[in-house]
């Protein structure tokens, strides 16, 4: 177990947001986390970096060797997040700074966890391009000078450069085209292959869910509905909910193409 | 029958690089045909040069026989009138500061001059909104509301009942289901189907889901750099003869 979050409530004043969440997380497993809109899912991810907003509190624990994070000062988080803990978002371009480099993001991502020699932040930043299929010229750009599936690329790159324990990817796929996000996510089960870092995936794609994860968690207005092997939600669904999310993802017909095969 | 031709269409915005290269397509009365590619392959150009919001440099598009680049006044007119839109994006769609009746009356008020609706009758303008709503199954009390108290689904509903509210012959759909929840994509997909059974218009769908596209359409075109790579009926998705890269979009799905 990598991760286990007990009994987790994020509550905007009286209104619950996520209601008592508890989930473990494994060591290198891709845990996907499915729930519509609204659902809760990106608060919940955020609560375990302490990313919520002032105005939003968290409470329950959130165990990470030992450690309830959620107690974490701020220092000590900061130490955390980006190295054991780090991120992916939907929205690519609020990932970078739009007057730095990728290169002086790596930079300042690996200065900021303590690797002061310039050689090895530089051998490091090329092998993490090498390793999400960027020309090592890209670095010397910035975020606005590449596509929105080199950007992802990118993002990827920085997320693992320190080789996280769980990398948190939501909704990272949202707002590419199904065929650049299919190359993304391809490209992440091979890096969380050789790399053994767990995924904590939200999506609402249930595609998407069915094609990578191991484990899935269905949440819905706050509450983890029904939780699970892959191979149990995806063919013996309990919940109405889960039923019906699997039916809203056009897929195509299977059946079809074993026959035309043969 | 034939609705719409498109005859070697040519469009470039840098020089050097087609964004539409040579592509033509037909489509016929009553049947929706799918346009798969990645984003930048040329379908939403294809699209708005379709739409005529953008000026292709070679080629035809032929309507009702007459080519559009030579219509009158009137022809144009009625072609505008049967070739409607919906975007991908609902909240640009709908005037902020009108509300949903006043949005989804106006084309009629636009054509009704020439328009003999086939579908819809009714008695007043009130009691047409109230009819539109009912047919994408959005309750009456919307009418009074504006766009920004509606959800997403909602909207794309309200935008889909303005395309059908003068009965168009042709509904050009670019992605509609791209910015919506999971759930209210399906019903939107849902949604269009029975319409066209009801009201018989044909679709050009646009989208990069080849899943969506396969549940929506009888014909499906492959799009990739501009050109049109592959173009098949649903049946023989699986069919040896499809191109290597049609088969890598089926292997995503």
């Amino acid at each position: 177990m990598i991760l286990a979050i007990e009994d987790l409530t994020v509550s905007h004043g009286e209104k619950k947001i996520v209601d008592k969440v508890s989930l473990t997380i494994d060591k290198g497993e891709w845990f996907a986390l499915v729930g519509q809109s609204g659902s809760g899912k990106t608060m919940l991810s955020q609560a375990i970096g302490q990313l919520l907003g002032t105005n939003l509190r968290a409470s329950g624990r959130i165990m990470y060797q030992g450690d309830n994070v959620l107690e974490y000062p701020k220092e000590k988080m900061n130490q955390l997040r980006g190295k054991a803990i780090s991120y992916i978002f939907q929205d690519y371009h609020g990932s970078f700074t739009p007057f730095l480099t990728i290169q002086q993001h790596m930079e300042e991502y690996l200065q900021t966890h303590g690797v002061h020699q310039k050689t090895q932040r530089k051998e490091m930043m090329k092998e993490a391009m090498e390793s999400v299929g960027l020309e090592a010229s890209f670095a010397k750009r910035y975020s606005f000078q590449l596509s929105g599936g080199q950007l992802q690329r990118a993002s990827i790159a920085l997320a693992l450069l320190l080789e996280p324990d769980i990398l948190i990817a939501d909704e990272a796929t949202t707002a590419l085209d199904s065929v650049s996000a299919h190359r993304i996510l391809s490209l992440l089960q091979d890096l969380q292959q050789k790399k053994g870092c767990a995924i904590l995936f939200i999506t609402h794609d249930w595609r998407h869910v069915v094609r990578y994860s191991d484990k899935i968690a269905v949440m819905k207005d706050g509450k983890i509905i029904e939780t699970g092997t892959k191979q149990k939600l995806v063919h013996q669904p309990e919940h109405a909910y889960t039923k019906q999310l699997i039916q809203a993802a056009p897929t195509l017909p299977m059946r079809i193409r074993e026959v035309s095969k043969s | 029958m034939t609705v719409i031709e498109i005859h070697n269409l040519k469009k470039s915005y840098n020089p050097g690089k087609l964004a539409v290269n040579d592509v033509s397509l037909t489509i016929q009365k009553g049947e929706s045909l799918g346009l798969v590619g990645e984003s930048g392959c040329g379908k939403s150009t294809l699209a708005r040069c379709l739409l005529g919001v953008e000026k292709m440099d070679d080629g035809s598009i032929v309507y009702n026989d007459a080519p559009i680049a030579h219509a009158n006044r009137k022809q144009l007119r009625n072609y505008r009138r049967n070739v409607q839109t919906v975007f991908q994006n609902p909240t640009a769609s709908l005037n902020p500061k009108l509300k949903i009746k006043d949005s989804l009356i106006d084309p009629y008020l636009q054509f009704k001059d020439d328009l003999q609706l086939k579908h819809f009758h009714f008695t007043s303008k009130q009691d047409f909104v109230q009819q539109l709503l009912e047919t994408v199954e959005l309750p009456k009390e919307l009418a009074d509301r504006y766009p920004h108290e509606l959800s997403g689904g909602q909207k794309q509903r309200v935008t889909i009942a303005r395309a059908i509210s003068i009965e168009p012959n042709l509904i050009v759909l670019d992605e509609p289901t791209a910015s919506l929840d999971v759930l209210s994509q399906g019903a939107i997909l849902e949604l269009l189907g029975s319409l066209q059974q009801t009201l018989g218009m044909s679709y050009l769908f646009i989208s990069h889901d080849l899943a969506a596209v396969y549940q929506l359409c009888q014909r499906i075109a492959v799009m990739r750099d501009g050109e049109l790579l592959d173009m098949f009926r649903k049946e023989d998705i699986y069919h040896t003869s499809r191109h290597d890269y049609t088969k890598e979009l089926i292997d995503i799905f």
